[in-house]
């Protein structure tokens, strides 16, 4: 650990991409605390979420964060838990960013969910085994005190055995708890487009690229895409392993949506060929999130590392309109539309549209991110020190 | 210990929606919120003039189905949501942290968000008053002028909903989900 203060905390290299990434961290903490006031002033009506669209922008980017959490928890284990050499640079690095991530996951959680304290009272009290919320909550509580004496025995006390056994745990319980939460959209009967196996399945897999995209942007932005020789052959592991997912990714969804569509299955069918032709599916999640990385990883046959790290940026953006459209999309459909037969009510999809509240909470998180990752950086010594 | 359940004879409804004002009054439910607890659907004639259906206008009468096996149940990650000794889906607020997963997972759009509780309300086929009370009918029902709604316990073959669900064909919505809602169509 390194010695921590005040003076130390604001003293940084005055580059121009570091006043950059300040200026937006201390907005986007500012926009956080900004939101965070206006909603306990306005409760719930501070945000656009209604009856018919009961989730919104808060759940899509709690769910962006904990899969960034659970992503980075794999990829890191690759090298930390199953000893791949080139990875295991990465572990300590990777595992700040996990508690980091999922923590402000809890913070932008914790101003969606109406009554947080009342919810760690009673899931303990009167726990909802059936429920995938409660098991998805409980197994990332579990995953965040697994992860956090991993990296103390990383960092602070070394001690590999006790890391690795950690390590082991955290990454058990953050795949349970990941596919869980994929679960909690998979066991909704009442939206077919949602209902089913694929949830679970993608959640691992979404996470397993966003810790991908994140590891490209740490390291870009730590070397500022000049990379030492001992880094270069793990970016372009990375890069194959990244690839490969990518290809995992497309199939995936490729099907999903053919077996969607295939029969025109009311309710789900009207909704997924809804869903492929918004500007958020096609731009955000196939060209941000999925074509542009793909093919910078095809036709550089796996070698293009610099281009990789803009194209992780694009990733990330992609990644987000995932989350959020996985939101929208589950809900989209309008309830009193099923029951059509049963009432006259104009046959349109449900709209919504994030408040400026849900913007500055939502992304604020990301400044809490930012600056606990920089807290981190200053306050432990996150570069692999070679013990393994 | 009873079965409470509800059987709906929709044809005759008139949509006068005499349920709606008692349900508000015996419950205290907010006034001007369409769709809290209970509601009239309406379902318009089909057609164009002069070739119009009028078989087809319809008055369809709808709340929480009490399923006997509820999504918003299995969903409530601090059992919230619950079967009372009666089988009736009720809602304890003191419990509720709204996360308002139950009102995605209701495939029958029965769930609110009550603005004084901030906690998710619904239909409870007035189990906290009338039935409270010792009553034996729910208030939608007492004031139908049409006798439109029928209560009562399902395990008692005595009963009169089991009696008219004996005799006449029926239909329940979104049956095929597993719901095992206890609200019953009479066709």
């Amino acid at each position: 650990m390194n010695e921590f203060s005040i003076k130390n905390l604001i003293t940084f290299q005055k580059t121009p991409l570091n006043l950059l990434v300040a200026v937006i961290t201390v907005l986007l903490l500012g926009a956080f605390v900004g939101g965070a006031v206006y909603f306990f002033l306005h409760g719930h009506h501070a945000f656009n979420v209604t009856r018919q669209h009961p989730w919104g922008l808060l759940i899509s980017m709690y769910v962006f964060f904990v899969v960034s959490s659970t992503g980075l928890c794999i990829i890191s284990s690759i090298g930390h838990v199953f000893g791949i050499k080139e990875f295991q640079q990465i572990g300590k690095r990777a595992i700040a960013g996990a508690i980091i991530t999922l923590l402000s996951g809890f913070a932008v959680i914790a101003l969606e969910v109406g009554h947080p304290v009342r919810m760690l009272i009673y899931n303990v009290l009167t726990p909802g085994l059936t429920s995938a919320i409660w098991w998805m909550g409980t197994l990332y509580g579990i995953y965040l005190v697994f992860i956090m004496f991993e990296f103390f025995f990383l960092t602070v006390k070394v001690n590999h055995k006790w890391s690795k056994i950690f390590g082991i745990g955290g990454l058990l319980a953050g795949l349970a708890a990941h596919s869980n939460l994929g679960a909690v959209f998979g066991f909704l009967i009442s939206r077919p487009s949602a209902n089913g196996v694929f949830y679970p399945v993608y959640f691992i897999l979404s996470a397993m690229i966003t810790g991908c995209y994140l590891i490209y942007l740490i390291y870009g932005f730590k070397y500022r895409n000049n990379y030492p020789s001992h880094v270069i052959p793990m970016l372009k592991k990375l890069n194959k392993i990244l690839g490969m997912l990518l290809g995992v990714l497309i199939f995936f969804e490729a099907w999903k949506i053919i077996t969607a569509l295939y029969g025109d299955m009311p309710e789900r069918a009207e909704t997924i060929f809804h869903v492929i032709q918004s500007p958020t599916f096609i731009f955000g999640e196939v060209l941000l999130g999925m074509l542009i990385p793909f093919f910078i990883i095809l036709f550089s046959n796996a070698e293009a590392i610099k281009p990789m790290v803009y194209a992780s940026l694009t990733g990330m953006v992609g990644i987000f309109f995932m989350r959020y459209d996985l939101v929208h999309d589950t809900l989209i459909y309008p309830m009193d539309m099923l029951k059509r037969s049963e009432y006259q009510l104009p046959p349109t999809f449900v709209e919504y549209f994030p408040s400026a509240t849900e913007f500055a909470i939502g992304f604020g998180g990301i400044g809490i991110t930012l600056f606990l990752f920089y807290v981190a950086e200053k306050l432990f010594n996150l570069d692999d020190n070679g013990e393994h | 210990m009873a079965r409470y359940g509800m059987a709906l004879d929709y044809k005759n409804c008139i949509n006068c929606r005499a349920c709606e004002s008692a349900c508000k009054q015996e419950n205290s439910i907010l006034l001007n919120k369409d769709h809290y607890r209970i509601w009239v659907g309406v379902k318009e004639i089909e057609g164009e003039w002069p070739n119009l259906s009028i078989a087809s206008s319809v008055f369809h009468p709808s709340q929480c189905q009490h399923c006997d096996n509820a999504p918003c149940q299995l969903v409530c990650p601090t059992n919230a949501t619950y079967y009372d000794q009666n089988g009736v889906v009720r809602v304890n607020p003191e419990q509720c942290i709204l996360c308002t997963y139950c009102i995605n997972a209701c495939p029958y759009d029965a769930r609110y968000v009550d603005d004084r509780t901030t906690t998710v309300d619904k239909c409870n086929f007035c189990a906290d008053t009338r039935i409270a009370r010792g009553e034996s009918t729910t208030a939608c029902q007492a004031t139908c002028p049409t006798k439109v709604r029928i209560f009562g316990d399902l395990d008692d073959p005595n009963s009169e909903i089991s009696q008219v669900l004996s005799k006449r064909e029926y239909k329940q919505v979104k049956e095929s989900l597993g719901t095992k809602p206890k609200l019953f169509y009479l066709i």
